[in-house]
């Protein structure tokens, strides 16, 4: 539980990318995924991936930092490598006994791994540069009914003393000689009822002090609120929103 | 203000009547404190008045609430609401939002008030409890006493009428414990408002003289100011400020032998934050050692390590003789026991017996002496004749005597305890201590995280007092008490 890889949460940070309202980002999001399956040529595929590389050096974060880097980009080579060796088309570009590459298959390639990277890419330049918090009131803002908007931030607040009083159960089984070592499916489930028994009790007992904390504070009295907390669109923002469309056009046009 | 008639109440499922007959009458502006011990029937009485009892908890009523006139239990409770507050225990567990502007503006939110009002209401109720400085922090980022007074806030800034406080500092250092209820004293002052506190502590609010209410198996039992010459209703209920100081600590001896915990120069950090920067320390046979210092100073972070649960990033630590690197902690937890803070986190079996034996099963040392001794002990902590009922459906004392019992019964030789007494009565938390002294008696090693100035004093033969990670009183305690107060730690040092 020490000095690990980072998570994959909000990273603070002042880059372009922070600094954009959290639902022109999620446009962006879907807008590129959708981008990459429409994309008619390889290299286009390859040059989102390489500009989203590039967005993570703008945004200030380090790809090699964040946990499941790794992972990620084995499975886009193993992906890859795949299509290379099974994919025949075109010119053939080397021939060694059965092994055969060809352009149709570097392209299929191209294509597959691509597209996966891409599709990550995004989602983690998403999540690590949005802060959920704001993004919840974007969402709340901008129409989405305000009990669904709290129930990501409970949810969200929630998490982490979930994951905290997890490992306190396991420290607590370790120190009455709970062994995790022996394997047989009753084992099992006597050790998943020890381990989850204790954390229902404790999510019961908060969701009993919640509820009264919420409606103490007229959660619920009205269909509508009021928010305090502004999430201004700026001048970079409608900029975003323009190159959006310009790249929805252009994709439109040219695939 | 508060007129309350011949309230009963009995939630669904149990035999027992949390409330009986309750009848109290609360002036405008008046200062209660109603004290009394585990279970008996203060909080839920604190639910009632805020009609979260009638609305939210299956079970059987009787009788009437009234709050300025309003009839608690037909009103909806969001009408309850703008009149009466109500600040739980565990701030943690109450929070909506994530940070605390956020959180102070959440019920205004929700009441559809303009914003320009919200932010100046905000700015006021973090101004009464002290904590304007923390408006754009985040929640998480926020120490166990801002945590309390940021809750404080959230409901001040309905301006209700009446607030309840139930155990506002239960979860709370001594450091700030001091603070919260300096912030009810201010809300006092400058708000005017009705204040009941549900209170174990009730000598942190001797200096504000108000009316005390004791109660007992849902009765009230005891009415009239609070003074010292009402201290003989501490009794049953104050939290340890009952213990008797018949026992003298036995004193340390020069100490021969191995010893039972030795620390040397500790590190341990996370995420690139020193939490132990280099502690050292020996503990030997018979000692019984209590490790108090604010929230966050690393108590816990000492405790967790001896047992082997965080291995030292540097430096050595070695537990009757077993370097904690080199055996796995299943291996240690033979000799070492360890009872952690929540009681709700380490109850793993389907009867009492099976909970109080289940470590002994694990290790396969479940003998006829261990049977004995688990008969006993049960019988002793009055758990005699439940055996057979699920650990869940204990009180939160039992809850924490079985907690304590299942940790003894395998004879452990260090018995290691993360803030055993929170929420505990006197009658309860001295009979905890009892059967740990006992241990020591024996030559056992016993090593107690606590915020209870009186029970370290009437337990422990030696104070260890940690700040930032470092070790910076360690003496018997009368005289740590001493060194206490003499660097301005006086809320750890007991009351006279």
């Amino acid at each position: 539980m020490r000095s690990r890889a980072q998570r994959i949460t909000y990273q603070p940070g002042d880059s372009v990318f922070h600094r954009l309202h959290p639902l022109v980002k999620m446009a962006w999001l879907l807008f590129g995924s959708v981008l990459v399956f429409v994309l008619r040529s390889p290299w286009l595929v390859v040059t989102v991936v390489a500009l989203l590389v590039l967005a993570f050096t703008l945004a200030g974060l380090r790809l090699d930092r964040v946990r499941g880097t790794r992972l990620f980009i084995t499975t886009a080579l193993l992906l890859g490598l795949l299509q290379i060796l099974f994919v025949h088309g075109g010119e053939t570009l080397l021939q060694i006994g059965p092994l055969v590459i060809t352009v149709g298959g570097l392209q299929a390639a191209a294509y597959v791994a691509g597209r996966f990277l891409s599709v990550i890419l995004l989602s983690y330049l998403f999540v690590l540069t949005t802060e959920p918090n704001d993004l919840a009131h974007a969402l709340m803002r901008a129409g989405v009914p305000y009990r669904y908007g709290f129930a990501l931030i409970t949810a969200l607040r929630l998490v982490p003393v979930f994951e905290q009083e997890g490992q306190t159960v396991y420290h607590a089984q370790l120190a009455r000689g709970v062994q995790y070592d022996v394997r047989s499916p009753r084992r099992f489930v006597t050790l998943a009822r020890q381990f989850f028994l204790p954390l229902l009790v404790s999510a019961l007992g908060k969701v009993d002090a919640l509820a009264v904390s919420m409606e103490g504070r007229c959660f619920g009295k009205y269909p509508t609120r009021t928010f305090v907390r502004e999430v201004h669109a700026t001048r970079l923002d409608w900029l975003a929103v323009g190159l959006l469309l310009a790249a929805a056009l252009a994709a439109a046009l040219l695939g | 203000m508060i007129v309350i008639e011949g309230l009963s109440f009995r939630f669904q499922g149990s035999n027992r009547y949390a409330l009986r007959d309750v009848s109290l009458t609360i002036q405008a502006g008046e200062f209660l404190v109603i004290t009394g011990p585990s279970g008996c029937g203060k909080s839920t009485l604190a639910l009632a008045i805020g009609g979260y009892l009638f609305r939210q908890y299956d079970g059987e009523a009787e009788g009437a609430v009234t709050v300025a006139g309003i009839d608690v239990r037909r009103q909806p409770i969001y009408d309850v609401a703008d009149l009466v507050g109500l600040v739980q225990q565990n701030p943690e567990a109450q929070f909506c939002t994530l940070t605390v502007h956020d959180e102070v503006a959440f019920g205004l939110e929700n009441r559809c008030l303009p914003p320009a009002e919200i932010r100046e209401r905000v700015a006021w109720a973090l101004g009464i409890v002290g904590a304007g400085h923390l408006v754009d922090r985040s929640l998480a980022a926020l120490s166990g006493g801002e945590k309390q007074k940021v809750a404080v806030a959230a409901m001040m800034a309905a301006r209700p009428q009446v607030l309840i406080f139930d155990e506002p500092t239960s979860n709370l250092d001594p450091t700030a414990t001091a603070e919260v209820f300096k912030v009810i004293e201010q809300i006092r002052a400058q708000a005017g408002i009705t204040v009941v506190v549900i209170e174990h502590k009730v000598d942190y609010l001797l200096p504000f003289a108000p009316r005390l209410v004791a109660m007992d198996g849902g009765r009230i039992v005891h009415d009239g100011l609070l003074n010292t010459a009402t201290s003989r209703f501490q009794r049953p209920g104050i939290e340890l400020s009952a213990i008797s100081n018949e026992h003298t600590p036995s004193a340390s001896q020069p100490q021969q032998g191995a010893p039972y915990v030795r620390v040397e120069d500790l590190h341990v950090g996370y995420d690139g934050q020193p939490v132990l920067p280099g502690v050292s320390l020996e503990v030997h046979s018979g000692e019984f050692v209590a490790v108090m210092g604010d929230n966050g100073c690393g108590k816990t972070t000492l405790l967790y390590s001896l047992l082997g649960l965080i291995k030292p990033d540097q430096g050595l630590v070695e537990v009757l003789g077993q370097d904690t690197r080199q055996v796995p902690v299943s291996h240690l937890a033979r000799q070492v026991g360890f009872v952690f803070q929540n009681p709700d986190h380490q109850l793993f079996a389907d009867s009492v017996w099976a909970e109080a034996t289940l470590a002994s099963a694990n290790f396969q040392s479940l003998d006829d002496v261990t049977e004995a001794r688990v008969g006993e002990l049960l019988a002793r902590c009055g758990l005699g004749d439940r055996r057979d009922d699920h650990p869940y459906r204990l009180s939160y004392g039992e809850k924490r005597r079985l907690n304590l019992i299942s940790v003894l019964a395998h004879a452990p030789k260090l018995v290691l305890l993360d803030e055993l007494l929170i929420g505990q009565d006197a009658a309860n938390a001295t009979f905890l201590l009892d059967l740990l002294r006992e241990r020591v008696d024996q030559g056992d090693v016993v090593i107690m995280v606590n915020h209870a100035p009186l029970a370290t004093r009437s337990y422990a033969s030696r104070l260890i007092f940690m700040d930032a990670g470092q070790v910076v009183v360690d003496a018997p305690p009368e005289l740590a008490f001493e060194q206490l107060a003499a660097i301005g730690r006086e809320a750890y040092v007991p009351h006279a």
